[in-house]
């Protein structure tokens, strides 16, 4: 018996060091050993190059291997634009990119991210610091094809020296929209002196969270149909006609509506506006009042959606490259990055060893609207995947515009949509 | 006839080796630019007719041939409303762009057909907005053209009208991208009317004055039928650019309000880039391209029967 007990730890102590030994190799091969310069596409605009050459510098500090080349590419549009091109030419692909969270799912189906999963693995990248939302966001069929970088939510920023001085009370609930609609607003003879809010409609994120907290599910589990069309979904796109019929609220369409209505309420010509947490700096800085952040109403539920960026590398880049793409790529997602970026810009810390320690406390003090946030972060929720998504969003943010800013029969409208979007979810 | 034809046919074929060897020095200083054409040009052309056969995304590394799959999307489909209202979009930009080139510009030109400094700065400062880049210009036209914080609109209140929603709503967004294209091309038509104008004998003026024709008449018997290849260039290439407009539709409106100015360039760019159907934005480049070159051929048929050149 102790012979088999000593040969049974001896078996298992080759095992252990076997094991040992195949991680560690299975680490090299992702190591960087000759000196390498690759290039990192990002969406962020000239405000935070001081930021970006700082963590650049700092990574090149500890990779001296490794030159690193941000290079702003534009929007998000403009980036996936190029980057699409660059995948199909099989060229000039950056070593890291970032990319808005929508397009992970046609990323993902198609094979343009490497798939990151061996990569934690080795180099024991530690994924369970990440929310599991966080997780699900970034990636696509089970397999982790992207990073959470840059995270938003949905937020209703407000006037809070307008609230204290007029008690407006926030809506908690989509109930109470309606009281919260006409105690914000100020119209008179049919004229708005000032909007209760503002709903953005060039994009379909900030309004969609309406519709889901109402229990409409924009993509059927089937994955190819829509209840767009159905009763409860012509109710709260009815709700939203007619608080902009009321002037309480006006819907922001266009290509420069988000600027329109950022300039609205730095000059308190609304009470408050839906907009993106990543822009929180933005408003603190240029308002003259107090603002504040409010989690969006509930209905059936009081959920959220992720916002932001994720960092992928792109799959046809060649081993040499994916290495040093994965050590910049770790290096801009840990922690310590990542709570630079929540400082100095409105986006979320997005580790539990933040948001859930002392260290989100301390984040808290230095920007306390973000209570509303943290109080919240187990309802936020992944976006929806699905490769028809941007097909649906452009039909869906088209109709629902035309029938509220130029009239029209609101089911008729959202029946149109649904029909269109039910044919585009099953092509 | 056809008996002169064989006998050239025939020369040709005993060339002497002195002429086959310059013939092959042509052929190679033209390879240069044939080859540029097959990759650039020829080769793509070919590849868009067999992308709209197939269901490729761009970003796939595999796909499948689906037949007239995305040709009956364009033509019975959902997407022929779309297509439809597209090209009404794209002719109806097209005509007033032509329209704004051609009688613009050769009013401006018959204005400006003067010699002094002070005609020379107001020709350079009309034809200025040419040089800007468009995007820079569309950036500066949404600010004037801002329904809320916009110059125009601040204008138009003092005289007690609007507020006007110019990109916002579907009835002025077409003419408020067409506003920037009237201020950017007026000054080219202008140019290059005024050019042709200069080259016009004023013999054919003294003599029309000496039978006693007025200034209309004269600019309506002896002008404009002497401009009539400038007019002819002008048109072509006008109908052939704005046809492909993107940048400012792009910058401005991108195809909105609710598609009223979604042009064909720009819905083909969508399809491609936004929602991933490059096979059925392939086809509709496709359809496009064939309508474009009927058109032009067309154009170029029935105007070289109604041109007239000065020699």
């Amino acid at each position: 018996m102790r012979i088999i007990s000593r040969r049974s730890i001896a078996v298992a102590a080759l095992l252990v060091v076997a094991a040992l030994g195949a991680n560690a190799q299975s680490a090299k091969q992702y190591e960087v050993t000759k000196p390498i310069k690759i290039e990192w596409w990002h969406a962020l605009e000239s405000q935070y190059a001081p930021l970006i050459e700082r963590v650049v510098a700092e990574f090149e500090r500890q990779n001296p291997l490794i030159d690193v080349e941000a290079i702003y590419q534009g929007s998000y549009k403009d980036l996936n634009e190029k980057l699409i091109a660059a995948h199909a030419a099989g060229v000039t692909l950056p070593a890291v990119t970032v990319a808005n969270t929508p397009y992970i799912a046609e990323y993902g189906a198609s094979g343009v991210c490497e798939v990151l999963d061996p990569y934690i693995k080795a180099t024991k990248f530690d994924l369970g610091d990440f929310g599991s939302g966080l997780k699900v966001a970034s990636s696509y069929g089970g397999k982790q094809v992207s990073l959470p970088f840059l995270i938003s939510t949905q937020i209703m920023f407000y006037n809070k020296d307008m609230a204290k001085a007029e008690k407006i009370k926030l809506p908690e609930t989509w109930a109470e929209m309606d009281s919260f609609m006409q105690k914000a607003s100020k119209v008179s003879g049919g004229v708005t002196e000032r909007y209760a809010t503002v709903i953005p409609g060039w994009d379909q994120w900030y309004f969609e969270t309406f519709f889901l907290n109402n229990g409409i599910a924009i993509v059927n589990k089937d994955g190819e149909t829509t209840d767009l069309g159905a009763p409860a979904a012509i109710a709260v796109a009815s709700k939203l006609k007619q608080w902009c019929d009321s002037k309480y609220a006006y819907w922001a369409y266009g290509k420069d509506a988000s600027s329109v209505m950022r300039q609205n309420f730095i000059e308190g010509k609304t009470f408050s506006v839906i907009h993106t947490t990543s822009l929180y700096n933005m408003y603190a800085t240029n308002c003259k009042f107090e603002v504040g952040m409010h989690y969006l109403p509930g209905a059936k539920t009081r959920d959220s959606e992720i916002g932001g960026c994720v960092l992928l590398i792109p799959r046809k880049n060649s081993q040499e490259v994916k290495n040093a793409g994965w050590k910049l790529l770790s290096f801009l997602t840990g922690k310590e990055v990542n709570m630079l970026w929540a400082r100095e810009t409105g986006y979320m810390p997005t580790r539990n060893s933040v948001t859930r320690t002392s260290e989100g406390k301390a984040f808290l003090a230095e920007k306390p609207a973000f209570k509303a946030v943290f109080d919240n972060l187990d309802h936020i929720n992944p976006r929806i995947q699905h490769t028809a998504y941007s097909a649906l969003s452009k039909i869906w943010m088209q109709e629902l515009a035309k029938v509220i800013i130029e009239g029209g029969d609101v089911a008729q409208a959202m029946k149109k949509a649904s029909i269109l979007i039910d044919e585009a979810l099953q092509d | 006839m056809r008996e002169r034809d064989t006998a050239v046919d025939a020369a040709r074929r005993r060339a002497s080796p002195r002429v086959r060897r310059e013939r092959f020095k042509d052929f190679l200083c033209v390879a240069p630019a044939l080859a540029f054409f097959a990759v650039f040009v020829y080769y793509p052309l070919v590849d868009l007719f067999r992308i709209g056969f197939t269901n490729w995304n761009l970003i796939r590394d595999e796909y499948k041939y689906v037949g007239f799959k995305n040709y009956k999307w364009l033509f019975k489909g959902s997407g022929l409303d779309t297509w439809l209202a597209s090209l009404k979009v794209t002719f109806s930009y097209t005509f007033w762009e032509i329209v704004i080139t051609l009688v613009g510009g050769i009013l401006l030109a018959a204005l400006f057909n003067r010699e002094g400094k002070a005609f020379a700065a107001m020709r350079s400062i009309v034809f200025m907005p040419k040089y800007i880049a468009i995007s820079t210009s569309a950036i500066v036209f949404m600010w004037i053209l801002n329904d809320q914080y916009g110059f125009l609109n601040y204008v138009l209140g003092a005289f007690g009208v609007g507020p006007v929603a110019w990109l916002n709503s579907e009835r002025t967004a077409l003419t408020s991208v067409l506003i920037l294209t009237g201020w950017r091309v007026v000054g080219y038509g202008m140019m290059i009317y005024l050019s042709a104008m200069k080259g016009i004998s004023k013999d054919y003026y003294e003599a029309a004055e000496l039978d006693g024709a007025g200034a209309l008449k004269r600019f309506r018997h002896i002008t404009l039928p002497l401009l009539s290849p400038t007019t002819l260039f002008l048109f072509v290439t006008t109908f052939i650019a704005s046809m492909k407009v993107f940048q400012s539709i792009d910058v401005m409106t991108a195809g909105g309000p609710y598609e009223s100015t979604n042009v064909m360039v720009y819905w083909i760019y969508d399809l491609a880039f936004v929602q991933f159907r490059v096979d059925r934005a392939a086809v509709v480049a496709s359809v496009f391209f064939v309508i474009l070159l009927a058109f032009t051929a067309a154009t170029m048929k029935i105007s070289n029967k109604s041109v007239h050149y000065d020699s």
